[in-house]
């Protein structure tokens, strides 16, 4: 070697940079292929015992390729003064964000911007399939309404309307007992009737069918009146149900679980269900007290002890007499040990939520259910003609009327509020509405639902309010500002609609990863038939890039699109052109006579400056490009930008780092057509 | 090969193709998409496509007046029309499926015309500002050079380089613009707004080495320029190279939506890598000769 080998680096630190390089390459690998790192990890968690997670991080797909919509809207902000027109937008995409949410789109985007005099709010639907819905949803200019507290008691029928009701009640009799004969004379017409001329809508359709009766309390009359009947007995009599005349018929008639009836003393502890807070003794104490109590129990003297000792309310009166009750009415422990009883016995303790119980069987009987058809015949109630009663009564005052809804600060406490200030009509009817609401609630409604429900505490002349609230500055800050968007008469236009359909996005995905597969090899055979060795290492380096790219884009994330991958495969290309600076320049070095190494050294010395000039201008029109802010070239500019400085590591460092390795070898001296000269090296 | 020698045929060539471009692009000018025009562009997949005829019959009741109806691959069809409602979209997807069967919308852009407006200016702001950005690095990188060519003419024969590897891509678009019916959208912008980019990639590899070897060796700067040229065409060919195949791959094989992209960019570094070889370095040397030739005329007078 003619000259000494200074600028070369030691053999450990080639090997030191080296092991990192892999280590970098089987991170990368992991981020960039989960499945195979998966297995890995899989592996090592069955032997070592560890419990590492899957690697799970996936590409975040753009609209063309997952499929969805993009709508942009432009605000007009016309009315609006120039220093609340930003916050307005804002409000805007709450808005829309609010209604979209409602649609059931996953991670709705929903972005604002300014371009110039415009506003503009877009909203990034991926996966929709209602475009029109959504469209229509979003368009709605939102509504503000104040409403205050409806007090108004019912107000009665007047007495042209029950005059007219019960005219119309008196059709509906004639009519069910018209149908209450024919039935009679011929049960079997039931079934007809009811399709005929039932008002109840869900057993009209099935003949009047209602099913058995027994659990359904809203039949409970029904299965009164008919529980004597016989299967195909018509009853003789209408029954007179809130809203109806029935006409019934015993369809078919089963056994039931019985009835029993009986009597219970109950002890409570301290703690139990429903047990008054007087109550003192522990569980313990409880259930001895009960113990002394059944000694002196018997099935004659039940009722007096109940009387004496149960701790249920009204005990004193009842003696603990619970009446006929079915399956289903007592909780569970108490139900199951009164059936297992004998008539005329008294239990053992019992325990249930409510504290300790003795029960004394009086009785059992044996129930039947009905399956019965009916025909209702519609009664008319007030309630037909009375509209029903809403928690909330409208006000004269919505949007309109308010000036501003704004963030603000209590003047003592500091605590945030937001403040609303009306126009002149709005504190007339402000004024109105706080006088005659003091003490009650008055709620501002937002798109039909309430958005906010203060109380008032006193009249409000000035048309200033403040609402006050446990809020966080965020909170009043947002609450605000909904309020403000609600408030302002800021109409938004569709101005644009993207929607790519999910066949062309899969499509576009298969065709883009063919591209870049093709894209890669052809590079690869390119580098590997012009530079060899130096080449093969190259196509080394131009994975790993591969690798470092697709994690940066995972862990950024950055969004793929169509424009972003072919900026991707671009960059493929574009990553090796360092290397071939570099090795050109080798090739020059060596044909000077340098040694290999100190040509190595050399060459990427000098192929740098010009490797740093040609990439930046292709920065800068990234960053040109970038800030040509359509989403599709947005894309392109940042894949692009991404690969251009990951190239720059893989095509210097890694390259540089894999080419040393080799050269430390014997491989040149044996093969120096491997490396890029015919001739042997000189020494 | 001696580039420089011959200079004069290869301005020539240039020339042509400059002033053909110039003059397809005055003639026909570029037929722009609905990006910058405004208006509906629909692509519908069926499963029996029907002639882009009968598809217009279908659609006649809806009134689009100007509808431009393109076959696209096997399958598809490209509806381009004005701009209309969502509630009439769905009405002319409605009447494809009754008229002609299943049908898939592939894709749906409807574009305002401020929108395409604003793309335009846009897009045209962006071309200046890179312009002048790299015209700005350029003669920074270059500013230590000042013999015998002042840094400031290595910019602007950049510059000059850039319009060359645009308007040629340009021109050609405008040609298949014309004769195929392809528009031109953002991504055209982009492709156009990298090759600027880009083309200045190997023009500064040239320059680099003409600047290294004034230092460093000794001849005309005609020689220098020369030798410098043989030194780098090889490396200028082969970065080239790399990032075509790339592009080719995309072209091929990455689906009709990005043909058109592929396509400018592919012609636009191959205009840029032929320029930075046969162009630039001889036109530095023209303009040497000739700013000497002035003084010394000066001076004799």
């Amino acid at each position: 070697m003619s000259k000494p080998s200074t600028v070369t680096v030691p053999r450990s630190a080639v090997k030191q940079r080296a092991l990192l390089l892999l280590v970098l390459a089987l991170l990368v690998g992991g981020v960039a292929y989960p499945p195979a790192a998966n297995r890995v990890i899989d592996t090592m968690n069955y032997w070592v015992g560890t419990h590492l997670g899957h690697i799970e991080k996936g590409f975040v797909l753009g609209l063309d390729l997952q499929g969805g919509t993009r709508l942009d809207y432009e605000a007009d902000v016309s009315q609006v003064p120039a220093s609340e027109r930003a916050a307005s937008l804002d409000g805007v995409r709450d808005v829309i964000e609010r209604r979209v949410n409602s649609l059931g789109v996953s991670e709705p985007l929903i972005t604002t911007a300014q371009a110039g005099d415009s506003w503009r709010v877009s909203a990034e639907l991926a996966g929709i399939r209602d475009v029109n819905q959504a469209i229509k949803l979003i368009g709605e200019t939102p509504i503000l309404e104040f409403k205050e507290e409806n007090t108004e008691p019912q107000r009665d029928l007047t007495a042209e309307e029950t005059k007219a009701m019960d005219a119309k009640n008196a059709e509906a009799k004639k009519k069910a007992e018209a149908d209450l004969a024919q039935a009679l004379k011929d049960p079997g017409s039931v079934e007809a009737l009811a399709k005929s001329d039932s008002s109840d809508q869900a057993s009209k359709a099935l003949g009047g069918d209602l099913g058995f009766l027994k659990g359904k309390p809203q039949y409970q009359p029904i299965l009164d009146a008919v529980k004597n009947l016989k299967a195909g007995e018509v009853l003789n009599r209408l029954v007179d149900l809130p809203g109806a005349y029935v006409i019934a018929k015993v369809e078919e008639v089963k056994a039931s679980d019985p009835q029993v009836n009986g009597r219970h003393i109950l002890i409570q502890w301290a703690g139990a269900q429903s047990a008054p807070t007087s109550t003192t003794r522990t569980k313990e104490e409880a259930k001895k007290a009960l113990e002394d109590i059944k000694k002196q129990v018997t099935a004659a003297n039940f009722t007096d002890m109940a009387k004496k000792y149960s701790e249920e309310p009204g005990a004193k009166e009842s003696g603990g007499d619970l009446g006929w009750f079915g399956k289903g009415d007592m909780v569970e422990p108490f139900e199951k040990a009164i059936y297992a009883m004998k008539k005329g016995d008294v239990s053992d303790i019992v325990e249930t939520q409510f504290g300790y119980h003795l029960i004394f069987k009086a009785d059992e009987r044996p129930t039947n259910d009905v399956r019965a058809r009916a025909v209702f015949i519609k009664q008319t109630q007030a309630s037909d003609i009375l509209p029903p009663q809403g928690e909330w009564k409208n006000t004269q005052l919505g949007g309109k009327q308010l000036k501003s809804a704004k963030l603000d600060f209590d003047q003592n406490s500091g605590s945030p509020q937001i403040a609303l200030q009306f126009d002149d009509e709005g504190t007339k009817l402000f004024a109105d509405i706080t006088k005659r609401n003091v003490g009650k609630r008055v709620a501002i409604f937002l798109d039909g639902n309430v958005e906010i429900a203060p109380t008032v505490q006193t009249e409000i002349a000035n048309g200033q309010a403040v609402i006050t609230g446990n809020y966080t500055i965020e909170e009043a800050k947002t609450k605000a500002m909904r309020l403000q968007q609600g408030a302002l008469p800021i109409p938004i236009k569709l101005i644009a609609q993207q929607t790519v359909g999910s066949t062309l996005g899969q499509d576009s995905v298969n065709k883009s990863l063919t591209a870049g597969i093709w894209g890669f090899v052809f590079v690869a055979l390119f580098m590997l038939f012009w530079y060899r060795l130096p080449g093969l290492m190259s196509i080394v380096s131009l994975c790993l890039y591969v690798g470092i790219s697709f994690s940066i884009f995972k862990l950024l994330p950055v969004t793929l699109t169509l424009a972003g991958i072919a900026g991707f495969i671009l960059s493929l290309g574009i990553a090796v052109d360092a290397n071939v600076l570099v090795f050109e320049r080798l090739k020059e070095e060596v044909k000077s006579g340098k040694g290999w190494l100190q040509a190595l050294e050399e060459a990427f010395r000098r192929a740098w400056p010009s490797i740093r000039d040609g990439n930046t201008t292709t920065l800068i029109a990234c960053a040109v490009l970038y800030w040509f802010s359509s989403s599709i070239i947005k894309g392109f500019a940042l894949t692009l930008a991404v690969g251009i400085l990951t190239s720059l590591f893989t095509s210097i460092i890694v390259t540089r780092t894999l080419l040393r390795l080799v050269a430390m070898t014997e491989l040149p001296k044996r093969m120096p057509w491997l490396f890029l000269n015919k001739t042997e090296d000189k020494k | 090969m001696k580039i420089v020698k011959n200079r004069w045929f290869w301005f020539l060539f240039s020339g042509v193709l400059v002033v053909s471009a110039v003059v397809a692009l005055a003639t026909f000018g570029l037929k722009q998409g609905i990006d910058f025009t405004g208006g509906t562009q629909l692509s519908v997949r069926f499963e029996k496509r029907p002639t882009p005829v009968d598809a217009e019959k279908a659609m006649a009741v809806f009134n689009l007046n100007t509808m431009t109806i393109q076959p696209a691959g096997d399958t598809d069809l490209i509806f381009r029309f004005k701009s209309i409602d969502e509630d009439t979209h769905q009405k002319m997807i409605k009447t494809m499926e009754s008229t002609f069967g299943k049908v898939t919308e592939l894709q749906y852009n409807a574009i305002g015309p401020a929108v395409g407006v604003e793309l335009r200016q846009k897009a045209i702001s962006s071309l200046v500002i890179i312009f002048l950005l790299v015209l700005a690095f350029i003669a920074w990188s270059f500013r230590k050079v000042s013999a015998p060519v002042q840094s400031w003419k290595y910019g602007t024969v950049v510059l000059a380089s850039a319009f060359h590897d645009v308007i040629i891509p340009v021109g050609l678009f405008a040609l298949l613009g014309k004769f195929l019916n392809w528009e031109i959208g953002t991504p055209f912008i982009a492709a156009v707004l990298t090759i600027m980019g880009y083309s200045i990639n190997d023009t500064i590899v040239v320059l680099d080495r003409v600047r290294e070897n004034l230092q460093k060796t000794t001849g005309t700067f005609e020689e220098i320029v020369e030798r410098s040229i043989q030194q780098t065409m090889l490396r200028s060919f082969n970065t080239s190279m790399t990032t075509i195949l790339a592009l080719l791959a995309v072209f091929f094989f990455g689906g009709e939506s990005i043909k058109e992209f592929a396509l400018a960019l592919i012609v636009g570094i191959a205009t840029g890598t032929y320029s930075s070889i046969f162009i630039i370095p001889s036109l530095l040397v023209t303009w040497n000769k000739f700013s000497h030739k002035t003084k010394q005329a000066g001076t004799r007078a």
